[in-house]
């Protein structure tokens, strides 16, 4: 089984359907993959600045919303500095 | 060939005897492959191996009307390759080449 | 079902999942589940520079749903075996179609069946079964 069990109280990415980001401490989830986040923001990505980060607190992703989990490296993740990072927001997903 | 004599009842039938056959398949996203077909379930997953891959990427002009776009067509070859059903628009028997 | 199985005998292998926003991420498969949901990890993902989204994720779980293809390790799929599982599997919609008095024989087969293929690393015994 494919659980996302091993995500809770860990800090996750979640990207959505609509290309969204979205990073927080998994509070908990269900067996539809429906996902409760703690302590959540946004990441907007775009060309012309760096990562703005929208704070969102907590937070309920549908899971038919949700494409992938990714666990975060905590020291990785911090030793970026976002306002340096440049890049195309995710595409959507289409059909 | 009756549909009896060669063992077609249904749909599904077709793609039973075009196992180990090189297949083309019709994917959305205007997406086409071409492979031998080694496995299929009834939401139309695939696993096809030598798989070539044809991507058309459709270019609109800029400030032209219909008509004016260029088609560019990717293509790329993939080992083995398991599809996903809900892409599948449609499988078609071996190609006699 | 069978599908499930592939992929189950995949674990601990290098695949590469393309998803349909054209995300494509190599990684090692370490789990999957009946909705082919999957779980990577030591994950990279192609072209990285100009996708630094998931620079500090290190293993992921990725949808089932959002997965257009999976490249698969040509040497640990066993063709021969697939179609002959195929063949013999339940691929068609004919369980959707029976009548009324053939479903409950129907379902019995397929119970029996079913609990055959459960076992994925056994689907080559199950034509002793047939």
């Amino acid at each position: 089984m494919a659980s996302l069990q091993g995500y809770v109280d860990h800090r996750v990415l979640l990207i959505l359907q609509d290309g969204r980001a979205i990073v927080g401490v998994m509070a908990g989830f269900d067996q539809k993959s429906n996902v409760v986040l703690s302590d959540s923001k946004e990441r907007v990505y775009s060309m012309d600045e760096g990562v703005e980060e929208i704070p969102l607190g907590l937070y309920l992703v549908k899971g038919d919303q949700i494409v992938l989990i990714g666990e975060l490296d905590d020291a990785v993740d911090q030793s970026v500095d976002l306002s340096t990072v440049r890049a195309e927001p995710l595409p959507p997903i289409r059909y | 060939m009756d549909s009896a004599a060669s063992g077609i009842q249904e749909p599904f039938d077709l793609i039973r005897l075009s196992l180990s056959e090189r297949v083309f398949v019709k994917l959305r996203g205007d997406r086409e492959l071409t492979g031998v077909l080694h496995a299929y379930d009834g939401h139309m997953n695939l696993i096809l191996s030598d798989v070539e891959e044809t991507i058309m990427i459709v270019d609109q002009v800029e400030g032209s009307a219909n008509g004016q776009n260029t088609v560019n067509i990717a293509k790329r070859k993939i080992d083995m390759l398991f599809v996903r059903g809900d892409g599948v628009i449609l499988v078609s028997p071996p190609l006699r080449t | 079902m069978l599908i499930f199985s592939v992929f189950k005998t995949l674990t601990d292998q290098q695949v590469t999942v393309e998803l349909k926003n054209d995300l494509s991420i190599t990684g090692v498969l370490k789990s999957v589940d009946q909705f082919l949901n999957i779980r990577l990890d030591s994950i990279k993902v192609l072209d990285e520079a100009r996708h630094p989204h998931m620079m500090a994720v290190k293993n992921c779980f990725i949808r089932g749903s959002v997965v257009r293809y999976v490249q698969l390790p040509a040497e640990h799929v066993d063709t021969q075996l697939l179609e002959d599982a195929t063949r013999r599997g339940r691929c068609t919609a004919k369980t959707m179609t029976v009548t009324k008095t053939t479903i409950a024989l129907t379902v019995l087969s397929d119970l029996w069946r079913d609990a055959q293929s459960c076992i994925p690393t056994l689907y080559s015994t199950i034509q002793v079964f047939h």
